[in-house]
């Protein structure tokens, strides 16, 4: 439009202002047309999945990234155990398990036709040397390394029989073991695991196209039922109007969660699409400093909780959809209660609580963000709020990889805000090196207790108590759950409703 | 038809600046505090442009952001200018080899796209007005040295140059009381060429991300908050995509119509 108008004859104004507008509209505009032009001709039977972080890389041992197990985690590596659609764990590669009655043996019986994508069969060599290959790895991420200090060693007490060793009972383990720190390798693995996969699972890494997608194939020799789709894609978009597009325009079978809420309308027609409304374990968590000297005061971070009206913040920035939570627990987990109301909004019993704590003549603080949807608009309504109690907030947008290396590796910054989407992650406030400095022994002392309480019931019931303990303590500023919201054709069945997990599980997905 | 050129583009730009400095003292409402309850209105009263999704009168955004489109006009141009003007003098007064050394150096900047330059300096100093200003100023000093170049050359050709050189004064003062004075009207065109592209340079770098951070508002990062509304209130996108058009228009049309004006071979006879 812009090239066509400059080559018309006319001189003067008409020409600079078909010009001008026309850039102006192609800015505008850019948003409503989709980025890239349709493939018409696709495999015979493919998948589209749009997300939003593109992986660093497809190794999950050495990078922290929740986007790495979102493609990887029981579609191309398969664990033990894995975490159904109710929160519940369910065989995988073992068929079953046993526990010791002190809780610390655990042994796994596995799945004698379970074998990984080289032929190669998972036994209990093969387990055994993941988890001595874990223990042995000096570069592994900081969570793995804190999930994995409880192990103390696996044994072979079979062919198909793996016994793992706990250095005291742990309430969490086993969910771990689901997760990303139980996902096995493939031991005669040798090509590169930042491109390649050598994995147990259905799909397998064909491609990595940086800055665009990932590309999944079907492990053809798969144990189990076999894959339903010969290629998955998962294409990444920053801008979730794009990928919204992208899905208007039919790129793609599936959005995996929508990052732009309000725009939920555009997919009202069931006969096109259909919406799934569910829960996540994304706690949105603006993170404090505890290094911080001010932000190391109870007072100060009571009063920054109770400037910020998270139901507001919910409705303003989600569209009102997701859950309050108040403290590091989703409705889903069973130690879950709604620690909304505890330093509640009052942005007067704030300016007192500054005031006590010897910052009424106002404090400033750095918010640095990842660019992402949730977290830049919470930022902005945030930043506005507390404003308004005397403290001065510098919003600083990073992209995610700068983000991951100067505020979650370095610790440089005041606030944050990220969605931590692990699964029954509040252990990550007992460990002092994680980004958030929190080293308060008690709780410490509390999440351990729980951790390796005797009973199920005890367990939970300890749990409780640290979740409150962080909730009292404002050791964050929780701002809500997000909520699982996945658009996908009419024609796809059998996505999960809640997430529950890390990974986009595509076993449960068919396509008519 | 000249004078109407001129005149629009007088009016647009005393708008847009009327607009600036009202907004250093005065906003319908506050630009940047949160309204919960009161996002995507329409227009009307007392927001007369509407809500943004966050409750905030577009209207007060859209003062604030003229003030910064012009505070980015006036500091990158005004850079851009102190240093190419001299730039193109020395290069057009000296000729020789000075003059291809200054020359092919604008060829190189030239020759580097703004944007990678803002990138650049918003990842070592962190997005600011200050980073925009000074990408958009170093990315058009080219242009300016250019301009004076050429004109200077003109200049120096003539014969009242020629004169003063023959009267023994100074390469300094030649280009002092000789060339500058000949050149100023070029610049002055140049200049506001050159302010129409600093605003859309800027509205397309904060539209990125790249120049004023949030909550500050400007015409481009407002265009990108709209964007996600544009199915559900598209007016959201209008407004300052309105305002960039007019105001680009409005120095476009400055830039020629002085340019018309003050060259007197294009003047129309009456």
């Amino acid at each position: 439009m812009h090239a066509v108008s400059s080559r018309r004859p006319h001189r003067g104004p008409i020409r600079a202002l078909a010009a001008v507008l026309g850039l102006a509209l192609a800015i505008v505009l850019a948003a409503c047309t989709p980025s890239s032009p349709q493939s018409t001709e696709k495999p015979l039977r493919a998948l589209a999945v749009g997300a939003t972080l593109e992986p660093a890389s497809m190794d999950p041992w050495h990078n922290t990234a929740a986007s790495i197990p979102q493609v990887l985690l029981y579609n191309v590596y398969e664990t033990l155990v894995k975490v159904d659609t109710n929160g519940e764990i369910k065989p995988l590669l073992a068929q079953a398990w046993e526990v010791s009655a002190d809780r610390r043996v655990y042994t796994f019986h596995l799945n004698p036709a379970a074998k990984f994508a080289s032929g190669a069969p998972v036994d209990a060599a093969a387990v055994v040397a993941n988890i001595t290959r874990l223990k042995g790895d000096t570069r592994l991420t900081e969570t793995l390394r804190a999930q994995l200090a409880v192990v103390a060693g696996a044994q072979a007490s079979g062919n198909n029989q793996v016994q793992i060793t706990l250095l005291r009972p742990s309430t969490m383990w086993l969910y771990d073991m689901s997760s990303t720190l139980g996902m096995m390798l493939d031991p005669s693995a040798t090509g590169d695991l930042n491109t390649t996969s050598a994995g147990s699972g259905p799909y397998a890494v064909k491609a990595h196209n940086q800055g665009q997608s990932v590309v999944l194939a079907a492990n053809t020799a798969y144990w189990g039922n076999p894959p339903r789709f010969d290629e998955v894609t998962f294409r990444y978009f920053t801008d979730p109007n794009a990928m919204n597009a992208a899905m208007l325009g039919g790129d793609l079978d599936v959005i995996s969660n929508l990052q732009a809420p309000d725009a939920l309308s555009q997919f009202a027609d069931t006969t096109q699409f259909t919406t799934i409304s569910g829960t996540t374990n994304g706690e949105v968590v603006l993170g404090v400093n505890h290094d911080n000297k001010a932000l190391a005061k109870l007072e100060v971070r009571q009063a920054l909780t109770r400037a910020i009206d998270r139901r507001a913040l919910l409705d303003t920035v989600w569209n009102g959809q997701g859950t309050l939570i108040g403290s590091m627990a989703v409705p889903t987990d069973p130690w879950y209660e709604d620690l909304s109301a505890t330093n509640a909004y009052d942005p007067d019993a704030a300016k007192a609580l500054l005031k006590e704590a010897g910052y009424s003549s106002g404090l400033s603080l750095r918010l640095r963000v990842p660019v992402v949807p949730y977290a830049v608009k919470s930022a902005q309504f945030v930043a506005s709020q507390l404003r308004d109690v005397g403290v001065k907030v510098t919003i600083e947008e990073l992209d995610f990889t700068r983000w991951l290396d100067e505020v979650f590796t370095k610790g440089d910054y005041d606030m944050t805000i990220v969605a931590h989407v692990e699964a029954r992650d509040l252990g990550k406030f007992a460990n002092p090196k994680y980004y958030w400095h929190y080293g308060d022994e008690k709780f410490a002392a509390l999440y351990d207790a729980a951790d390796q309480a005797p009973t199920e019931e005890q367990a939970d019931a300890g749990m409780k108590a640290a979740v409150r303990y962080l909730a009292d303590d404002a050791a964050a500023i929780w701002l809500f759950a997000l909520p699982n919201l996945v658009i996908t054709k009419a024609t796809i069945s059998g996505v999960a409703q809640n997430a529950t997990t890390l990974s986009f599980d595509l076993t449960t997905i068919t396509s008519r | 038809m000249k004078r109407a050129q001129l005149l629009t583009g007088l009016v647009l730009v005393a708008l847009v600046v009327l607009t600036a400095v009202v907004a250093v003292f005065w906003t319908p409402f506050d630009p940047i505090r949160v309204v919960p309850g009161q996002r995507l209105l329409g227009p009307g009263w007392p927001h007369v442009l509407g809500t943004d999704g966050f409750g905030i009168d577009i209207a007060s955004r859209l003062m604030v952001g003229a003030r910064t489109v012009l505070l980015v006009g006036i500091i990158s141009v005004g850079l851009s200018a102190v240093v190419g003007v001299p730039l193109g003098l020395l290069a057009g007064q000296a000729g020789g080899w000075v003059d291809e050394v200054v020359m092919r150096l604008a060829d190189i900047v030239y020759a580097f796209p703004a944007l990678l330059l803002a990138i650049l300096l918003a990842s070592v100093f962190g997005a600011s007005t200050l980073t925009a200003m000074a990408a958009i100023g170093v990315a058009t000093i080219p242009a300016f040295a250019r301009v004076a170049r050429a004109g200077t050359l003109e200049v120096m050709a003539s014969d009242f140059v020629l004169a003063a050189r023959a009267s023994g004064t100074s390469r300094w003062g030649i280009a002092r009381r000789h060339v500058l004075p000949n050149i100023a009207p070029l610049i002055g065109v140049q200049a506001s060429v050159g302010f129409a592209m600093a605003i859309l340079a800027e509205a397309a770098l904060s539209y990125l991300g790249l120049a004023t951070p949030r909550p500050n508002p400007t015409w481009g990062n407002m265009l990108r908050d709209a964007q996600q509304f544009l199915f559900v209130a598209p007016l959201q996108a209008l407004w300052p995509g309105l305002a960039i058009a007019l105001a680009v228009l409005g120095f476009n049309l400055l830039g020629d119509g002085l340019r018309d004006y003050l060259d007197p071979r294009l003047r129309e006879v009456p």
